[in-house]
């Protein structure tokens, strides 16, 4: 079976992904400056403050761009194209990628619409993605 | 004081398959741009080479037996890399670390696979945007086009004028892979989305090329008997912006603004120089809308404003080879080639009266870029 690219974590972004396995979106924040900190660091960026606490969050936010890929494409996305990528803000105001639900219409997205966190299944890796159904 | 220029200048012919290793296409273009400057090998001194390079400078040294390098280095970032490897080459020899430079990038891309889609394990910033579906370099590109087609009130068409444009240019240009395929705003519209809203032809194209240029002092191309003379570098600079990831620079405070602005900044507070001051511009063009942001950044318009710019009477030549989008891909030496001959005056499409020509490099990565002039400055 072809598979999509696998997150390769590493000591400094582990915590994320076992979140994730476990269907929680975690972030980090500043528990120094309060700031909040996307993509995962050793150190906060602005006061140096090491290991950054992480906090759950509820994953919504309002879509700021997004593409819809056509092929080509790796193997195992052959049977999705096309799909759409979307680049959310979520409310602390960290943005992530992810993909659109695949049960949502991306012809019907705009910038600026609001998103709930979905999660998505890939081989035997869980993603955050999102959607713009609501709940 | 030791003027760097750049003596020589070569590009062997592109291809979607040049039939020969990168190695020996590589030691190939050196060898014309070394007997377009007047030297040999036994010249050279010096090498800079692109990270993404897979022939080393010491391995380019023992192919073209060059011995002891006085000065070796490398730039990273695929793209953004030509400019800064100039200007490393020019600082190289404006120090007296080493006399002649040479900077090369050979790659069979169109021969020889796409890198993106051998890579299955995604690391870094990667972990977070390839597992969901962000793997093609076109993919970061079109959030960012969305986003600036949303901001400024691009349309298709606006992208489409960068495209079209370049395929103009091409037509005149012997060496343009495109020089036989004219290509009118109905064919752009018309052609295949590959990640939306990017379609075929705002992608530049798949080629094999390999290229080099060799720097050298003013003093030193004086006595060389070359049948040109030779380009002065009358400024660089480079620039990495803040919270920067290579193509997918999504996450900090000012979305969509690139590096490139921050490498124009710093070029022309270090030069004396502005947009106006530039006759012709190889603006790096791996996708249409980097030319048309670029514009704003680079000052030649105000911000938003380059498809109007691109249409108007005073608007300067823009990558009149064809560039990237429709002479050759090969990470963007095919304009500085093109920016050297623009200013030497045996460019295919000849501005006339060149003094000032403006290449960039790359500007969703970190970048920079080069003046090359008739003069010293």
């Amino acid at each position: 079976v072809a598979m999509g690219p696998e997150p390769l974590a590493d000591a400094d972004t582990r915590p994320f992904w076992e979140a994730v396995a476990e269907q929680r979106l975690t972030v980090q924040r500043c528990g120094s400056c309060d700031r909040w900190i996307w993509q995962p660091r050793p150190l906060c960026p602005a006061c140096h403050a090491p290991d950054p606490a992480w906090h759950d969050v509820t994953g919504e936010g309002h879509v700021v761009s997004w593409t819809v890929i056509h092929p080509p494409v790796l193997r195992a996305w052959a049977k999705d194209v096309p799909f759409a990528v979307l680049l959310v803000e979520l409310v602390e105001g960290v943005r992530m990628v992810g993909r659109l639900d695949a049960d949502d219409d991306f012809e019907q997205l705009a910038i600026g619409q609001p998103v709930t966190l979905r999660w998505r299944r890939e081989g035997p890796t869980i993603l955050p993605a999102w959607t713009t159904s609501g709940r | 004081v030791r003027h760097a220029v750049v003596a020589g200048v070569a590009a062997l012919p592109y291809a979607k398959d040049i039939g020969m290793t990168e190695r020996r296409a590589g030691a190939l273009a050196i060898l014309a741009a070394l007997a377009d400057a007047g030297l040999t090998a036994a010249d050279v001194d010096g090498f800079v080479r692109s990270v993404w390079e897979r022939t080393t400078e010491m391995e380019m040294a023992r192919v073209l037996g060059v011995d002891n390098l006085r000065y070796f280095g490398a730039v990273d970032y695929g793209g953004g890399a030509g400019a800064p490897m100039v200007a490393q080459a020019a600082m190289a020899v404006e120090h007296g670390v080493a006399d002649v430079v040479v900077v090369w990038r050979a790659r069979n891309r169109g021969s020889g696979g796409r890198p993106w889609a051998a890579q299955l394990l995604a690391e870094g910033q990667d972990q977070f945007e390839r597992p969901h579906g962000l793997v093609r370099p076109v993919d970061g590109m079109a959030i960012f086009a969305r986003h600036w087609m949303h901001r400024y009130g691009w349309s298709r068409e606006d992208l489409g004028r960068v495209a079209v444009l370049q395929r103009a240019h091409a037509q005149g240009n012997p060496a343009a892979l495109m020089r036989d395929r004219p290509m009118t705003m109905d064919d752009y519209l018309g052609a295949r989305m590959i990640a939306d809203p990017l379609c075929l032809f705002d992608c530049c194209l798949e080629t094999d090329g390999a290229l080099a240029l060799v720097l050298t002092t003013a003093d030193r191309a004086a006595g060389l008997g070359a049948s040109h003379d030779p380009v002065h570098i009358s400024g660089y600079a480079w620039g990495s912006g803040s919270e920067t990831y290579a193509m997918t620079s999504f996450y900090g405070s000012d979305l969509g603004t690139t590096p490139a602005k921050a490498v124009a900044d710093e070029l022309w507070r270090r030069t004396g120089l502005t947009a106006g001051d530039i006759d012709v511009a190889q603006l790096y063009d791996g996708f249409t809308p980097q030319v048309l942001v670029q514009l704003h950044e680079y000052g030649f318009c105000d911000e938003g404003q380059g498809p109007a710019y691109l249409g108007s009477d005073g608007a300067v030549g823009v990558n009149t080879s064809g560039g990237g989008l429709s002479e050759a891909y090969v990470h963007g030496f095919n304009l500085l080639v093109e920016g050297v001959r623009q200013v030497r005056g045996d460019a295919p499409n000849p501005v006339p009266d060149v003094r000032h020509c403006l290449v960039t490099s790359g500007n969703v990565v970190p970048t920079g870029a080069v003046v090359f002039s008739r003069e010293p400055q």
